[in-house]
């Protein structure tokens, strides 16, 4: 609304009001203020207004607002996996010489014989569907779904029997981790047949990736997008599939199909 | 810029493999920090675009994952929260844009605008009357009274919505008063 003459604009008022005048204008303003009642019942109004929005604002927003815990820990490792990246393809980029496809042949075949090598040794990235099938405790929706759940601990004692049963009892503690194939947020229960060793050695399909898609299916179970016992099934099937189903990529960061 | 404490962020182990030392770089503590102060607040303001929830959080990691990598190259920390906020505003209209593609494909199920889960989050009428308000309002008039909702000064929502400082002054003045008229103030 235009002023009428010799009144304040809505602007001015909103300035003065945010404290964003500079203080030669502010001065003036306020004198005018003190003197027009006209005038600061239009600011009553106008802090009236912004008092609506905010409360209209939180209002319609705050109840879509979910926990930051998990974004927030999906980020933290996302930018450990970027840092590592970005260090390793600093360090290499100069490195590589001009025949550079007889070398990336020679690193293909390297690459292969240490995948068998490492599956041989029972460090995979997807378990053994035999020895650990995934298991579920008897929850719903809304118990995965609350804010407060708990945090899930592996006992040593049935992390030792992980070990034993995949075979690799006298491997360093700190080369693998004991990771459940079902993560107890979807329900996946501290089971033997819930558990495997999940090596650390850098491979694309790593613990942070699986992180990933466990934040993602927990988000859809409790947005109602899928129900809680697909998520158990195409986690638990092959956790790779899963992640490839739910973000429509062939790759963990790569683009989107 | 030399990174003196990343140098060691890969270690060897006994055993012959390499684990993850757990130092956070400078960089990485700083895009944390940054996330934790403002997380919330930019996701309300994707939200209030119209997102989906799950978009909002998606654009949100790409957006600290872009800081990440700004902060890396070296690139100017000045005013970082306006760069944030710019950066998730242009990506969460990227986002918009290809839903509301996906939304006229032929088979897509359309959202039913009488189901807004905002609307049905207001209870009184007068909050009602308000949105009806707020809705009516060209969309970066709402941009601008969204972004000062979230703490932004006016020199910050200048810069996010690329627009001159009288120009915001002008955007908020003229919304304020509709909504105040609308309540009989």
């Amino acid at each position: 609304m235009p002023p009428e003459e010799g009144h304040l604009s809505d602007q001015e008022l909103v300035l003065a009001a945010d404290g964003e005048l500079n203080p030669r204008r502010d001065a003036e303003v306020r004198a005018h203020l003190a003197a027009c009642w006209h005038c600061r019942t239009r600011l009553r109004g106008l802090e009236g207004a912004i008092a609506d929005f905010v409360h209209l604002h939180s209002a319609t927003l705050d109840p879509q607002v979910p926990p930051a815990t998990g974004a927030r820990a999906l980020l933290k490792a996302r930018l450990t996996e970027n840092a590592a990246v970005s260090k390793t393809g600093a360090r290499h980029a100069w490195f590589i010489p001009a025949p550079w496809p007889a070398l990336v042949g020679l690193a293909m075949a390297t690459l292969l014989i240490g995948y068998v090598a490492i599956t041989k040794r029972g460090e995979r990235a997807v378990p053994s569907q035999k020895l650990t099938p995934g298991a579920v405790r008897n929850v719903m929706k809304a118990e995965v779904c609350s804010a407060n759940a708990e945090a899930f601990v592996v006992p040593v004692a049935l992390q030792r029997q992980v070990f034993e049963e995949y075979g690799i009892r006298n491997a360093p503690a700190n080369a693998y981790e004991v990771d459940y194939l079902i993560t107890p947020e979807l329900g996946g229960a501290a089971d033997i047949r819930n558990l495997w060793p999940e090596p650390y050695s850098a491979t694309v399909w790593n613990a942070h990736v699986k992180d990933e898609l466990e934040y993602r299916l927990h988000q859809m179970v409790c947005e109602g997008q899928i129900d809680l016992a697909t998520a158990q099934h195409d986690i638990s099937t092959n956790w790779i599939a899963a992640y490839k189903k739910y973000f429509h990529r062939e790759f963990p960061g790569g683009r989107r199909n | 810029m030399p990174e003196p404490d990343s140098v060691a962020r890969w270690e060897m182990v006994a055993g012959g493999n390499t684990e993850r030392a757990a130092v956070p770089t400078a960089d990485e503590q700083e895009v944390i920090q940054l996330f934790d102060e403002l997380r919330t607040r930019l996701l309300r303001y994707l939200l209030s675009f119209g997102l989906p929830a799950q978009d909002g959080e998606e654009v949100i990691q790409e957006v600290f994952l872009a800081l990440f990598q700004h902060l890396q190259r070296g690139r100017s920390r000045q005013n970082l929260r306006g760069w944030v906020f710019r950066v998730a505003h242009n990506l969460g209209l990227k986002r918009r844009m290809a839903r509301s593609r996906e939304a006229e494909a032929p088979d897509a199920a359309r959202p039913d605008p009488a189901e807004n889960p905002e609307e049905q989050l207001l209870s009184s009428q007068r909050q009602k009357r308000l949105q009806a308000v707020l809705r009516a309002l060209p969309e970066q008039d709402q941009w601008c009274l969204s972004l000062r909702a979230e703490g932004l000064r006016y020199r910050e929502i200048a810069e996010v919505l690329g627009m001159s400082l009288a120009a915001v002054s002008t955007s908020l003045g003229r919304s304020l008063a509709r909504f105040s008229r609308a309540d009989g103030y």
